[in-house]
Parts: structure tokens; sequence; C-alpha cells
């Protein structure tokens, strides 16, 4: 039986939802969506669920992470409840749900927890490097460089790293799991056929390498054909960048933090400088489209969008000025510059990634994964 | 003309309203003068087909009330005309400003319509809703009251044409704006509505797409003074059988300021598909509402009747139209009973 939350209103407008008990279900959000298909009719069944408060059905829902925010909905809405804005503040709520610690839920809804979590991680960083940390030699290297080593030894801040990636990893996957069991496992009545897992394996790696749909996103249906989107060239450049120095900080410390100067084209240059560019621009663009609000993707920013591009943003900088600084052999502000960006990086993974806002890169390829399952399942029967 | 007129009652507007009220006071004595900003009496009525919900004929309704009007010794009846600067004076009467814009064509004309015959431009007929065109010199419609043809003066051409044809003499090019103040006992508001303009909303096509139609534009076509003989969708000319209704088309919408029902258009849209049932009776008519709102005496009956005579009514806004290359358009919905997404094809819609 379904069973219903009356305050549920209330609670969602943490998540920044707007007043969407306007709707009169009219059906107009679903109709001029460019990705609701026969399969997924979305948005109005979510705004439907929302006013009525079925949390279970929006929890055993992937629709909410097949939209992609073009905003056309809301746009469009001649009752003005913002569909658009609702189906964002159910995916952070949905987030905050898939998390079995709770953390989620108190970050998203309590500025206190949120800015209070950062500002104790960024602490325990610099607590580290006071206690810590190598002797701050103003000598240089060979070349010219900053003995970033010396103050910094690499094996040992891979150490953290480590540490760091297995609770990453630890959270992020139960969480998926969590996820796993509100979706498919809540699907009493359905017998999915089990080498689906496997069939559908393939979309999971394709979304999440290309997030094709969001591609789709946002064209005009009257051309019926998808046209270049600047949001989603920028956001892939941006996840690529992101996921390349995710990798080579977390898994290549070594070879990436080195004392030595490679030249120009190096692939750790390269890749390093596509990296950053590819975060810059991407940091850039979406800090001027949330300040714009031209777009009706970026008219209203939850705290927590701020929060993730703040840091990712100190992170970048004040990576860009550690490598400035070393190359150009200025070894104190290279040590106090790197201190400060683990300070800006700790807290961004350790906050974001499994219980905010960066999980969608996680959430949304699984959620279709998970989605096609159910459709072929359905199918199949 | 600087001599002042006084009056017990001004009417603004010459529609059904517009008549009804100057008819009912001018039969009790009071002297009135009746304003209408067109060339003709009858508003917006004398252009439809049949009222609901007891189908009568809605010009048969009007004309005769205009006539009388128009007959009645105690009302002044002043077409093509408008007021300015409506002043309440300390004797608590109001100083009004009546604006006559010039027709160009006398009081002589005879409504012969030589002069159209002669006339060489040709330009959307704005009481066919554009259907069809009308020249430049026109009676405005067949029924119209007063009968007499007017220059549209933006779009003539100063040949002359209709000058040397007319046999009345009554061509005027010399006329000019006339205005005259007038004092008046009380003001009666009767200026009617205007209709939504649905270019405003982009996603419908209307204007773009041509078998998009307004539903005045069906309205016309099921009139006996229609401007095809038949109904017809306008890109090929061809008779639609698989007609669309948008319902809630710029009402009920907060995105083009009007957040509010019209009341009419559930009723209306019904009607016509009733008549629609008639005039082709192989078509099929579908309506794609939001709420029905068949609130007055007789009107959910009106509406159990419609469904009766096979009338689909589907429940979902439409989101999106567009257009095939047969002219054919892809109405794009939620059907909200389903709660699924879905496209239908018809070949003439309806906003």
């Amino acid at each position: 039986m379904a069973t219903i939350n009356p305050g549920f209103a209330t609670e969602l407008k943490k998540y920044g939802a707007l007043d969407f008990n306007k709707c009169y279900n009219c059906g107009n959000c679903t109709a001029v969506c460019s990705l609701s298909t026969g399969d997924n009719s979305f948005p109005r069944e979510m705004i439907r669920f929302s006013v009525l408060g079925l949390e279970r059905e929006i929890q055993k829902s992937t629709t909410p992470w097949l939209c992609y925010y073009c905003g056309e909905c809301s746009a469009t809405c001649p009752q003005q409840t913002d569909p658009g804005e609702l189906m964002m503040s159910l995916r952070r709520y949905l987030t905050s749900k898939y998390d079995w610690t709770g953390l989620g839920a108190k970050l998203y809804t309590s500025k206190l927890w949120e800015f209070g979590t950062i500002a104790f991680l960024a602490l325990v960083v610099l607590f580290l490097f006071v206690f810590f940390h190598g002797p701050m030699t103003n000598e240089l290297t060979a070349d010219g460089g900053v003995m970033l080593n010396t103050f910094a030894p690499w094996q040992q801040i891979e150490i953290g790293d480590l540490l760091m990636g297995g609770f990453l990893a630890f959270f992020l996957m139960s969480n998926i799991f969590n996820m796993y069991l509100k979706i498919i496992g809540s699907q009493k009545d359905l017998k999915i056929p089990f080498k689906l897992y496997f069939s559908e394996f393939w979309k999971l790696i394709v979304h999440f390498g290309t997030q094709r749909e969001f591609s789709k996103c946002d064209t005009k249906l009257e051309q019926k054909k998808p046209a270049l989107n600047t949001y989603w060239v920028v956001h892939w450049f941006l996840m690529s960048s992101y996921v390349i120095m995710f990798v080579m900080i977390v898994a290549f410390l070594g070879w990436f933090q080195t004392d030595n100067i490679y030249a120009w084209f190096h692939p750790q240059r390269i890749l390093g400088y596509y990296a950053t560019v590819g975060l810059t621009i991407g940091i850039v663009y979406f800090f001027v489209q949330r300040i714009k609000k031209s777009a009706q993707k970026s008219k209203h920013s939850h705290v927590t969008d701020w929060t993730f591009l703040v840091l990712l943003f100190l992170t970048t900088i004040s990576g860009i000025l550690v490598h400035v600084f070393r190359l150009n052999g200025m070894p104190q502000p290279t040590y106090y510059m790197y201190v400060f960006h683990l300070m800006a990086l700790v807290p961004m993974l350790m906050i974001e990634v499994p219980f905010s806002k960066w999980s969608h890169l996680a959430y949304r390829p699984f959620a279709i994964y998970f989605n096609k399952i159910i459709v072929a399942a359905k199918k199949s029967k | 003309m600087t001599e002042k007129k006084e009056y017990d009652v001004l009417v603004l507007g010459g529609g059904i309203s517009g008549s009804e009220s100057a008819l009912n006071l001018a039969k009790q004595g009071f002297k009135v003068i009746l304003v209408e900003k067109d060339l003709s009496l009858g508003g917006k009525m004398i252009h439809l087909s049949k009222v609901f919900p007891t189908l009568d004929c809605s010009a048969c309704i009007t004309t005769p009330k205009v006539s009388e009007t128009a007959r009645h010794p105690n009302i002044d009846i002043y077409t093509f005309s408008e007021v300015r600067d409506i002043e309440k004076l300390n004797s608590g009467d109001f100083q009004v400003t009546l604006v006559q814009k010039p027709r160009y064509v006398t009081e002589d004309c005879t409504g012969c319509q030589l002069c159209e015959d002669k006339c060489p431009v040709v330009v959307n007929d704005q009481y066919q809703w554009d259907l069809v065109g009308r020249k430049a010199i026109y009676v405005p419609f067949s029924i119209a009251n007063p009968r007499i043809a007017a220059i549209d003066i933006e779009n003539c051409s100063l040949c002359g044409a209709c000058e040397k044809v007319c046999p009345a003499n009554s061509i005027d090019f010399s006329q000019v704006e006339m205005q005259t103040p007038i004092v008046v006992k009380t003001v009666i508001i009767a200026i009617g509505f205007n209709l939504f303009d649905p270019t405003l909303i982009p996603r419908y096509g209307f204007g773009k797409y041509k078998n998009v139609v307004t539903s005045m534009q069906m309205e016309r076509q099921l009139v006996p003074t229609r401007p095809f003989n038949n109904v017809l969708r306008p890109k090929d000319g061809k008779m639609p059988d698989n007609i669309a209704y948008v319902l809630c088309a710029g009402s009920r919408d907060e995105t083009v300021g009007n957040p509010i029902c019209s009341q009419v258009c559930c009723m209306y849209s019904t009607k016509q598909a009733q008549l629609l049932m008639g005039a082709l009776p192989m078509a099929d008519v579908t309506v794609y509402y939001l709420h029905i709102r068949a609130f007055g005496k007789g009107f959910c009956e009106f509406y159990q009747q419609a469904k009766g005579m096979g009338v689909e009514f589907i429940k979902g806004k439409i989101g999106l139209i567009t257009e095939k290359e047969n002219g054919n358009l892809l109405l794009r919905y939620e059907d909200i009973e389903s709660g699924n997404i879905k496209e239908a094809e018809h070949d003439l819609v309806v906003l």
C-alpha cells in the first residue's frame, strides 16, 4: 500500500523545490520535454508523486536522473510551477536518500553542516601539514624547480590519497548499492532475467563516457535531430578533465607530483594542461551561467551548487599557482599554495563525491543502466 | 459641427450587448448615442454561426436587433468612430469628444459594390479572419449595417478607379477626421473582447503552419455567409477529415499573462465539433482539454450530446505542434488518463 508523507512539500523545499502544488496536471511539461518518451513519461509523474507525498514511489523511480534540465517545461508551464527545478531538487533529495549514513541529507538541508564539515576537513589538512611537513628548503633542483617532494614527499601524500580513495569508493559504492535496492530491489512483481545485467552493461559505460542523453537535451523537438548543445560540450569537457585529474592524483601521484620539469609535450604536462583548461573553462562558464540566470536551468541555484563550484574553483586556481610557482623556482609560495590546494581539494572530494552534488557522475549512468534493465525486463515479459 | 450635442446615454460598442442596451433605453424614451469603432454594427456575434447550447442561428438573432437599433428614432449611430477623453463635469454629466474617422465614402453609397470590381488592390479580409481577400474599397460584409463601402486608405493606391465607376458619386477623398464635443448623462461600456493572439505561443505554430487556424476562422467556415462553400483547410484546400481542437490555448496560462479561464472555449469548441459532425459527416473530431467547464444551463447536456455524436474528448494539454511535409500536423501531448506521452496526427488544428 502506498504511504503518503503530508509534509513532503515542506521537506522538498529545503532541497530547492518551488511551489509545485500549483500544478493542475495538464501534462504540458511532459509533452514539451525532448527526453520524455513512451517508456518514461516525465516530469508530470514526478510532480504528481511529490504533490501526494509518495516518497517510496519517488525513491523507486529513475526518472529524475533521466532529466538534464533544459528548462523547457519550466519556461512553458502554464501554472509556473517550475517542473524543471522540482526535478533538480528531487535529484538532490534522492542523493541524500541513497546515502545511508544520513550525512548527505544534513549537508543539503543545513548550511551549518555544509560549511562546518568543509571547515573541519580543511583544518584537519592544515594541522597534518603543520605537524608533519618536510623541510621547507629554499634549495632548487638542477633545472631550477622547487623541491616540492622534499616538503611533501609524494609517498606520504599517496598514503593519504589511497586512504581517501578507499573511503570515497566505499561510501560511493555502498550508496550505489543502496540505490540499486531502492530502484530494482523494490520491483517485487517484475522478474528481471539475470543476463540483462550484462547485456545492458555497455550502456552504463557509454552513458558515463559520453553523456549521450545530455546531448539530446534541449534540442528543439520540431527539428527532430540533435543540435550541438554548448552546455553538454562544456560539461563533457569539464567532466573528462575532472576524471583525468582525479585518476592522475589518486592512482599516479608519483608520476604526476614530480620535481622534474618535463618538456611541454610530455604526456604528464599535456594531460595536466588539458585538465586545467577543461576545468577552468567549465567553472567560468557555469559561474557566468549561474550569475547571468538567462538560461532556465541557471535561474535557481541551491547553496550546494555554489559550494561545489567555489571549491572546484579554489582547487583549480591553487593547483595552477602551485605549478607556476614550482616551475619558476619560488619555494615558499609553492609550499603555502600546496597546503591551500589540499585544503580545498580534500573537502571537495570528501563531501561532494559520495554525499553531494558530485555523486551524480555515478548516479546518472547507473540510473540509466537500471532504467534500461527495467524497461527491457518489462518488454520481455 | 461646433454645436454642442447632448444625449442621455452614450453606449460604447455596437455589438450585441451595446445594441441591446441602446435599444432598451431608447424604447423607454432616452436619447441614445451609439459609438462603434468598426465599420458596421453587430460586433463579433454577427459573424458567428450558431449559439450554444441551443444551436440557434447567431446572425438571425443579431441582424434584426441591429436593424431595429439602426432604425430607432431615439438612437444616433456613429460607426467607424471612437470617443476620446471622457471627463466628468460638475453637474455630474460627462463631457466626451467624439472622433469620427473618415471612410472616404459618403452616405449616398448604395452598396452596389461596382467599385469593388474595379479596385486593383487585394488585401486580407479581416471580416473573414484572413481566410480570403478583399479589395481596398469594400463593403465590410454582406449583412453589414450600414451597408456602405469604405476605403482602406492604408492599402489604397489612390488610382481613382472607384471614383470613376461609382453611380452614386459617393467617393470623397477629401474627408478628414472630425472631432465633436458631446455631453452625456451616463456612459455604458460594451466594448466586448479581443481575441487572443496565438502567435504568442510559438510552439503551436500559428502563422507558420497554415493548417493551424483559430476558432474564429473555423467559425467563419461554418456560417451561411462563409467564404468557401465548404470547410476547407487553408494550406491546400483539402477537405479535412481529422480535426483537432486545442483547448486552453492562451487561457489558464501564466506565461502569456492570462491565468484565468476564458469560460467560453470549452463550449464553443463543443458546439463547433457538433456542427462539424453535420458539415463533414465522415470527419473525426478530437478535442484536447484540461478540464471541461460546462458550467451553465444545459451546457453539460450539450457536452454529453457531443460525446454521443462521436466527438472524442482527450484529457491532456498539447505541448507542441509540428508540421509534416503533406501539411498534416503532429500533436505531442501527455495522455493524462494513462500518463503516457503520445503523438497524434491531424490534418487541421483549431486553437
